[in-house]
């Protein structure tokens, strides 16, 4: 009982800085994903419908973003970028890399859930007169974004998760601020718990939204 | 993500950076620079006590971060005109060979292959490996631990030369590397380990923290220099820290020095000798 209470005394005395990290960790987060996916929608667009030159280009990006382990990406706009001009502070360098990974990945889920749909449809609304523009825009993009919402939703918990590696480049976000809070007070469980649950709210909310927004655009019945 | 893959991928940045950073030397000294722009920035760590960690109130504190102080003391006679980076351990050389810091002050071990990709300062600290024991474990002292051989499962912080460390005080024990301070206590607690090796300074001031549950094996070894760092080829600037330090070991910010080695260390130092200078003896 006194063990809780001592937990709960450390959470209150570090509560700005625990609520600062979350802060940090969500507008990390929010900012690739949402930087992501508009450059991933474009990816997935190149993918499926650019002539060979973009397609191979965009191909090439994408294939070298996703064999590409998070940390790296981290480090290289963090370290490379500056030595070659572009000085980015730790918190821009972590966002860039972040959504530079994102992309890839949501440009794959948009070709997917795009070439999912039969060619038939296709077929049918040029049959009916509709221009490609039309057909995308009435006929494919509004299957697809329902195809696509369950797998962004993994994807965008998946760059909430990458987020914890910017603290590598002194970003302060929420486990670096655990990290720094567990090293004045060596109570390691108790406070990588903690961030695992905050984590756990942070997705969990993420998985919500998804559901919600899943709900919005389903095909009434 | 794997510190291994981590520490790669750093010493490959680190190695593409340092092929082309002699340009960098020519732009005049790093001391004009910093005096220019009227503050310090300073690269350390935020994770470990007592040498650079958050205070309850979220400040940067501990010894590696009152040399840094030391330092702004000097340059602008007000010790807090510091912008901290905060770094990992695997970050210190990145840091400094890309300039993204004037100085790094995060409890360095200085070698030969560092020294070949920064430029050292004058030590402030001689750090040395302790064992630290639970008080009512297995094994009462390093005597215990060296006679049961294998069996002994020893927790360590990550390093590269950390399984040959241990191994030079336990030749038989086990090695368990861990990421951070608290993991390798945690080890301990838990009882995945029997005993923690690492610095004496970070035991004595676990210790202190947590009196009567543990216990100094009573064996300390592998001596080691522990100095801030700069970028090579800046001498002015090298020169100027080299200054600050040891004046603040010798000099007239001795007592500087020795309230910081009393706050984080708690031992009292003896203030050197009037006279002859104590370098020459």
């Amino acid at each position: 009982m006194s063990d809780l209470l001592h937990f709960l005394d450390q959470i209150w005395l570090a509560r700005y800085v625990i609520l600062k990290g979350l802060g940090l960790t969500v507008s990390i987060s929010a900012l690739a994903i949402a930087a992501g996916s508009v450059l991933g929608i474009l990816v997935g667009l190149s993918l499926t419908y650019g002539n060979i030159l973009l397609r191979s280009v965009v191909r090439i990006y994408t294939d070298f973003v996703r064999g590409t382990p998070v940390l790296v990406l981290v480090l290289a706009s963090f370290y490379i970028l500056s030595a070659v001009g572009i000085d980015l502070n730790a918190f821009q360098a972590g966002v860039l890399a972040l959504a530079v990974f994102c992309s890839s990945h949501v440009g794959e889920i948009v070709r997917g859930a795009l070439q999912a749909i039969p060619k038939g449809q296709t077929e049918a609304a040029k049959a009916i007169g509709l221009t490609f523009r039309q057909t995308f825009v009435s006929v494919l993009w509004p299957q697809a974004l329902r195809q696509m919402l369950p797998t962004w939703v993994n994807t965008a918990a998946e760059m909430v998760k990458a987020s914890t590696l910017l603290s590598v480049i002194g970003v302060a976000e929420l486990l670096l601020r655990t990290q720094e809070i567990i090293s004045r007070n060596f109570m390691s469980l108790q406070f990588y718990f903690l961030a695992g649950l905050l984590y756990f709210v942070i997705n969990y909310g993420i998985e919500r939204f998804g559901k919600y927004v899943e709900r919005k655009t389903a095909v009434p019945s | 993500m794997t510190s291994c893959l981590r520490t790669t991928a750093l010493s490959l940045t680190t190695v593409a950076l340092l092929a082309s950073s002699p340009a960098l030397a020519q732009e005049g000294s790093t001391l004009d620079k910093v005096l220019e722009r009227g503050y310090l920035v300073l690269g350390t760590g935020s994770t470990n006590a007592p040498w650079h960690f958050k205070s309850v109130d979220d400040k940067l504190q501990g010894f590696d971060v009152d040399m840094g102080r030391v330092v702004a003391k000097a340059l602008f006679g007000d010790p807090d005109k510091i912008e901290y980076v905060t770094q990992s351990s695997d970050a210190r050389i990145p840091n400094i060979t890309t300039g993204k810091v004037d100085l790094t002050c995060q409890f360095m071990t200085v070698t030969g292959e560092r020294a070949q990709q920064v430029a050292f300062t004058i030590p402030y600290y001689r750090e040395g490996v302790g064992l630290m024991l639970k008080a009512d474990g297995p094994y009462a002292d390093y005597a215990a631990l060296k006679a049961a051989g294998s069996d002994v499962t020893v927790s360590v912080l990550q390093n590269v030369y950390a399984e040959d460390m241990v191994h030079a005080a336990l030749p038989e024990a086990t090695v368990d590397q861990y990421e951070s301070v608290d993991l390798i206590y945690q080890a301990l607690e838990s009882g995945r380990a029997d005993a923690v090796a690492t610095d004496q300074s970070s035991l004595a001031w676990y210790m202190t923290q947590n009196p009567d549950r543990y216990v100094d094996a009573g064996y300390g070894w592998n001596p080691q220099s522990y100095s801030c760092a700069v970028a090579r080829g800046d001498h002015d600037w090298l020169q100027f820290v080299n200054t600050a330090l040891h004046e603040a070991m010798t000099g007239v910010e001795f007592d500087f020095y020795a309230a910081s080695f009393k706050t984080w260390f708690g031992a009292e130092l003896a203030p050197p000798q009037i006279g002859f200078p104590v370098e020459y003896k």
